[in-house]
């Protein structure tokens, strides 16, 4: 790490405790960040790494009793923050020298721009950027980053994997000294995140010091300069020789497929679009699911897998072909979202679990044992946005395994997870397996994949999609 | 597919003003039914006259309805009794009066959704934004004329996790109220939470603008819009001025 003038942010916290919380969150963190230094912070969920990420960002702490004791250095400056004296930040002079990448880069979106090209403008249109000099400089970074098939699109209609991309870029448009990214690679298929990750070598190349928040070492923190474990708001230094492929990795085995013949889920022919696209998103797709099958599906973002699951699940209806199958029919289809906060509502995690289900039926009567099944029992009375993302995504996987679905739909299931998230993940899609249902599930994570799929089936866009069987490949 | 309006925000809203005062002002039904018919025009020809009639007719049947109630049928001043029964009187010149004020209504309501229907939402937050006006006054506008949509958004995808779960409002006013219901609560918090969530984010990227600010997207202008733009408020003052004049000196 480094010391002296040669850095760009500095930081000395001795604590931080959200206001009304009975705990410190972080505590006895230094960080000095030189610059076109890559600085890896890994941490379970909970473990911080986020509220770190926003104290880095000057976002934290909020004038509402936030307490935090801790000293800054940036652009030349030293900022104290002491408990009921916190100063007050500019927060767009911070963003000037911090970006933040946030783990549901949807946030960092505006809303209210109607394309790509507009929201990646956004800062630089509130800092008096020329337009011609706008140009310029986008078209650049779509060129680096392959994007100008995105720069008209509505970012309201973005795959979850695009969101985290035109964030991102937006980030680089921006040019901050400090870029911390909180999981910049989630849901980003192998195509995009390589040029992620060359667009943040050159970064860093140029002088720019990352900030890379993650729950385990991967490609893009394998050159890291400094890797520092955060255990319960507490950081220690590792030996920075971790190797890439560290990431949470699946405790379950993939098991043989079930011998039953059973078809639960068919598509045939079956072409998906949305109102107002010139294009259908899906086309021709032609895909079984049997009993006791697990089956991936993978593409590029944006390439219909969303879309494929919402068809499954009887959200939206083909423009051609038939989806079939026992259990679309009989309703025993679960689909668990990419995004949780789209799936929950309820004011704590007992009611959120509990909604639908008839009060005295044998569904709600399995509420206690999916709740210990997934670790969420002693969370039950808290409020699902007050969980932290590893937890919250599990409370969207306990809404859909109480009603014990017979197809079971993942999209990203692992987006967010850590280490034990990722077990109780592998168990719950065994348990379902065993007891003759299948599993449909899309994902980017290709160690998540190879750990459950039997079968791959690739997509493209709007093209009909090949199935290559990978029962014999590696497990 | 709707056709857009390539002109600027404010002309189409400055023509409209100037329509909208001047015809209120004269009080002449023919030049009422004028303006109303060249809307509907305007309106087919952005292949929107569907929707602008439907939305006319939600705001001007309960507003033609009271009118009447008020000015016709419980009329006491006029001397042409068409009808009677116990208190209610239909007069000749309370019909009169109920048309003149529906017709004046309708001006106003038609060409205001008009401007709705033609000027595209993001054009004028970024006409607001690149005018001299507050900076805040296009976050304003922006928040306001983009939370719809995004509400709308959110609303279907608490819908599908709702339907997901099993929970199916059914069909008609019960079903309807039971949706309001079922949504309305989330659909607020989640609302809240996603303001909080965006908030800082967008602060960091200097939105609003306090200063010097630009717009990466172009809004469609012209000299001689802005000419038509400067008549046309003109118009919003003098067209009423040479409408109301006559009478006032009369009066004197």
């Amino acid at each position: 790490m480094s010391t002296g003038p040669n850095r760009v942010l500095g930081l000395e916290l001795a604590r931080f405790r959200y206001s009304g919380a009975s705990r410190d969150t972080l505590s006895g963190i230094n960080l000095s960040l030189a610059p076109g230094s890559l600085t890896v912070v890994l941490g379970n969920s909970g473990s911080g790494k986020s509220t770190l990420g926003a104290v880095l960002a000057g976002m934290l702490p909020r004038h509402d009793g936030d307490a935090l004791d801790a000293t800054l250095h940036l652009a030349g400056q030293r900022i104290h923050h002491r408990p009921g004296a916190a100063v007050r930040i500019d927060p767009v002079g911070w963003a000037r020298q911090v970006g933040l990448l946030p783990q549901d880069a949807r946030h960092y979106l505006s809303g209210v721009r109607a394309t790509v090209a507009e929201e990646l403008a956004l800062g630089l249109e509130n800092a008096g950027v020329p337009r011609a000099q706008m140009h310029r400089r986008i078209a650049a970074l779509a060129d680096r980053l392959e994007l100008h098939a995105l720069l008209e699109r509505d970012p309201a209609q973005l795959s979850g994997g695009q969101e985290r991309l035109v964030a991102l870029a937006a980030l680089a448009l921006d040019a901050p000294a400090v870029l911390v990214l909180d999981e910049p690679l989630a849901g980003l298929d192998a195509a995009v995140a390589a040029r992620i990750c060359e667009l943040l070598d050159r970064l860093r190349s140029g002088g720019t010091a990352l900030v890379l928040l993650a729950r385990a070492v991967d490609r893009l923190a394998a050159g890291a300069d400094t890797v520092l474990a955060l255990r319960e708001g507490s950081c220690h230094e590792l030996d920075t020789a971790v190797p890439a492929d560290a990431a949470p990795v699946a405790p379950a085995v993939r098991r043989a497929p079930g011998t039953r013949d059973e078809v639960l889920l068919g598509f045939s022919g079956v072409g998906i679009g949305y109102p107002g696209s010139a294009r259908p998103v899906v086309e021709g797709l032609e895909l079984t699911v049997r009993a006791g099958e697990c089956v991936g599906l993978a593409g590029p973002n944006g390439s219909g897998k969303t879309t494929v699951l919402k068809a499954a699940a009887g959200l939206l209806c083909p423009s051609a072909g038939q989806v079939r199958g026992k259990s679309l029919a009989a309703g025993t289809v679960g689909l668990l979202l990419q995004n949780p906060s789209d799936q929950l509502f309820e004011r704590t995690v007992a009611r959120e679990v509990a909604f639908g289900l008839p009060r005295r039926g044998p569904a709600a009567a399995r509420i206690p044992a999916v709740l210990d099944s997934l670790g969420l029992r002693e969370h039950a009375q808290a409020h699902p946005y007050e969980l932290p993302a590893s937890s919250r995504r599990l409370v969207a996987l306990a809404t859909v395994l109480v009603r014990e679905p017979e197809v079971l739909l993942l999209d990203e299931p692992t987006e967010a997870l850590d280490a034990d998230g990722l077990a109780l993940l592998h168990a719950a899609l065994a348990a379902v397996l065993d007891r003759g249902g299948a599993v449909l599930l899309a994902t980017h994570d290709e160690a998540f994949m190879a750990a459950t799929a039997h079968r791959v089936h690739r997509m493209g866009p709007a093209v009909a999609a090949r199935v290559r069987d990978r029962t014999g490949g590696p497990g | 597919m709707p056709r857009t309006c390539r002109l600027h925000p404010f002309t189409v809203l400055a023509l409209a003003a100037a329509a909208t005062a001047t015809t209120v002002a004269a009080g002449r039904w023919w030049l009422s039914v004028a303006v109303l018919l060249a809307c509907l025009l305007l309106a087919a020809w952005a292949r929107r006259a569907r929707r602008l009639a439907g939305l006319a007719a939600a705001i001007l049947a309960p507003a033609f309805g009271s009118q009447l109630l008020i000015h016709s049928m419980a009329d006491t001043a006029g001397g042409h009794v068409l009808a009677a029964a116990g208190p209610l009187r239909i007069t000749a010149e309370g019909l009169a009066t109920a048309g003149a004020l529906g017709l004046r209504t309708g001006v106003l309501v038609v060409a205001g959704l008009l401007c709705t229907l033609l000027v595209d939402r993001h054009d004028l937050v970024a006409a607001v934004d690149l005018s001299p006006a507050p900076p805040q006054l296009g976050y304003l506008l922006a928040a306001t004329l983009l939370l719809l949509p995004a509400l709308e958004q959110r609303q279907r995808a608490i819908g599908q996790a709702q339907l997901l779960r099993g929970a199916t409002p059914g069909g008609g006013p019960r079903g309807w109220f039971r949706r309001v219901r079922l949504r309305s609560v989330p659909l607020v918090l989640g609302a809240l939470q996603d303001a909080a969530d965006r908030s800082a984010h967008l602060a960091a990227r200097g939105f609003p603008a306090a200063g010097p600010h630009t717009r990466l997207r172009e809004v469609p202008d012209s000299a001689a819009q802005r000419r038509v733009r400067r008549i046309a408020l003109a118009c919003i003052v003098l067209g009423p001025v040479a409408v109301l004049a006559p009478t006032w000196a009369g009066a004197a």
